[in-house]
């Protein structure tokens, strides 16, 4: 399995980039601050919405280079969560978690 | 004394109107679309994050060092140490699936889903629509949008010809980017470079149909005669089906309705006790219940089974006079089946299915009160479960399986998408 720990803490996106999507504008996080540390994203995977409930949240999977990120944002709410970060030194040796 | 064929058919010559878009390893490669650090690397896709499960997509690089959907864990493990397995995300496919609808309806509003990945355009009597555009040119341009609108990872195979088959197998010839027209010009020179198990439909056991009546190339089953295909080799109306698929024409355009509504779960655990086996049985007929009113139906029958560590395998089926769609009838029901099974071994994998289906008539109010009360209190709980998420509320014996039992991702068909991507 790949190494993907749980986070779900709220944090800050200070920067955002754009891009001209086939009908609007679409807004992207550039940079994030979660634990006293500033990641810098260099890589958008990939953005896509999804219902909690009657609640549309979108999803953004990042990466800086290092590492992955995955964000999502409550546009109810406009709040950002950080829900998990996949390592980039995947599990060579099978650690499972339930081990 | 079956009935001898006189079908004599030419090829199809008529230009090909199919387009049929398939999205190779398409959830290994979503997964590698939205994780960028997982691209160029072996990734397999597996529905539970346990020891015990098996690869339900690989990528193409896993693909190249000879890992296979359905291999077990272990089995990848051992062959490819470096692969990463990662847990399926239904939510993502279902945005890239709907992506690929968006962008196939933009051609044609006569579009069919085969499954999550693969789609056909159809456009018999939509040429006005499309300027009279070369179908090639949509290809391409259906293959860049897939890019723009999803991401730069995304790769596609396009087939084109004149039936589904043919279209199909044409998607197949240049994996994983390519697109390949077949017509009546270029059919016999594209069957001369495949083997029969190529063609969509022909596994080994109908090879071995074919090879006992001599048949040993696709060329050589192209050349067949009807009355051999219906009489001597499928002994069925699926060989003149076959003899009219090779020449183009089109055989597989039906629509087939919903016979069964069901769940299965293999156990998380190789020694599960009673409760544990108890709430997962009734978990699974709560998600049961929940298709059927999804799909606007009743039920009139119910099957359970289970299937054992020590290999045996037992079932129990009963129909009613009376119909179903709630879950505790479901569980009721299922439970008075279930509590008939032998006990000599742990469960391994249980299962429910409902039969004999009609449409439901949930607007009806009943004589019974009783009736009407059940069929109140579930809309109220669907009603809840809609606004919160499902599983908001639930019955406390299928609490254990909360969260244990994950919905799989539907391979065959995309029926329940939407119910299933209102869960997570």
């Amino acid at each position: 399995m790949d190494q993907t720990v749980t986070i779900n803490k709220d944090v800050s996106i200070v920067a955002y980039y754009f891009r001209s999507g086939t009908k609007r504008l679409r807004c992207f996080p550039k940079r994030m601050e979660w634990d006293g540390k500033q990641i810098t994203f260099t890589e958008t995977g990939l953005r896509h919405p999804t219902r909690k409930g009657q609640r549309m949240v979108h999803i953004f999977d990042m990466t800086d280079g290092n590492a992955d990120y995955r964000l999502e944002f409550d546009a109810e709410q406009l709040t950002w969560t950080l829900v998990s970060i996949s390592d980039v030194s995947y599990s060579q040796t099978f650690a499972p978690a339930y081990a | 004394m079956p009935k001898v064929s006189k079908l004599h058919l030419p090829l199809n010559i008529e230009e090909p109107q199919i387009l049929h878009i398939d999205l190779n390893s398409c959830f290994a490669t979503v997964e590698q679309q939205a994780r960028p650090l997982l691209r160029g690397k072996p990734v397999g896709v597996t529905n539970r994050n346990t020891e015990y499960t098996c690869v339900v997509a690989a990528s193409i690089e896993a693909k190249a060092r000879g890992i296979k959907v359905g291999m077990s864990f272990h089995d990848a493990k051992s062959l490819v140490p470096d692969l990463v397995m990662v847990e399926s995300d239904p939510p993502k496919y279902h945005f890239v699936y709907q992506k690929l609808v968006d962008i196939m309806r933009s051609y044609s509003p006569n579009i069919t889903m085969k499954s999550i990945d693969e789609g056909i355009i159809d456009f018999h009597n939509t040429r006005s629509v499309i300027n009279t555009r070369d179908l090639v040119d949509i290809g391409y341009e259906i293959k860049g949008r897939l890019k723009e609108d999803v991401g730069s990872w995304m790769r596609c195979n396009i087939g084109i010809a004149p039936n589904r088959f043919l279209a199909k197998t044409a998607a197949g010839l240049h994996k994983p980017d390519g697109l390949d027209v077949i017509n009546h010009k270029n059919l016999r020179q594209t069957f001369s470079g495949l083997a029969l198990t190529d063609l969509t439909g022909i596994a080994s056991r109908n090879e071995a149909r074919l090879n006992a009546a001599g048949i040993m190339t696709p060329l050589q089953f192209l050349e067949a005669p009807a009355d051999v295909l219906r009489r001597q080799v499928f002994k069925s109306v699926c060989g003149e089906d076959w003899y009219s698929r090779l020449r183009g024409h089109e055989v597989d355009d039906q629509e087939w309705s919903t016979k069964t509504i069901g769940r299965q779960y293999v156990m998380d655990n190789l020694r599960p006790t009673e409760a544990m086996v108890r709430s997962r049985l009734a978990y699974l007929c709560e998600t049961t219940g929940m298709k059927l009113r999804y799909k606007g139906l009743a039920a009139r029958g119910i099957l359970v089974y289970a299937r054992y560590a020590s290999g045996d395998y037992w079932y129990g089926r009963k129909i009613f006079k009376s119909t179903f769609f709630s879950n505790a009838e479901v569980h009721r029901r299922a439970t008075l089946l279930f509590n008939q099974r032998p006990r000599d071994s742990f469960e391994r994998e249980i299962g429910v299915s409902c039969y004999a289906l009609e449409p439901s008539n949930l607007d009806q109010v009943s004589l019974l009160e009783e009736v009407n009360k059940e069929t109140w209190l579930t809309e109220a709980m669907d009603t809840i479960n809609g606004q919160y998420g499902e599983f908001t509320i639930t019955y406390a014996s299928s609490l254990g399986a909360k969260g244990t039992v994950k919905q799989k991702i539907p391979f065959g068909t995309t029926r329940y998408f939407e119910l299933l991507c209102n869960r997570a």
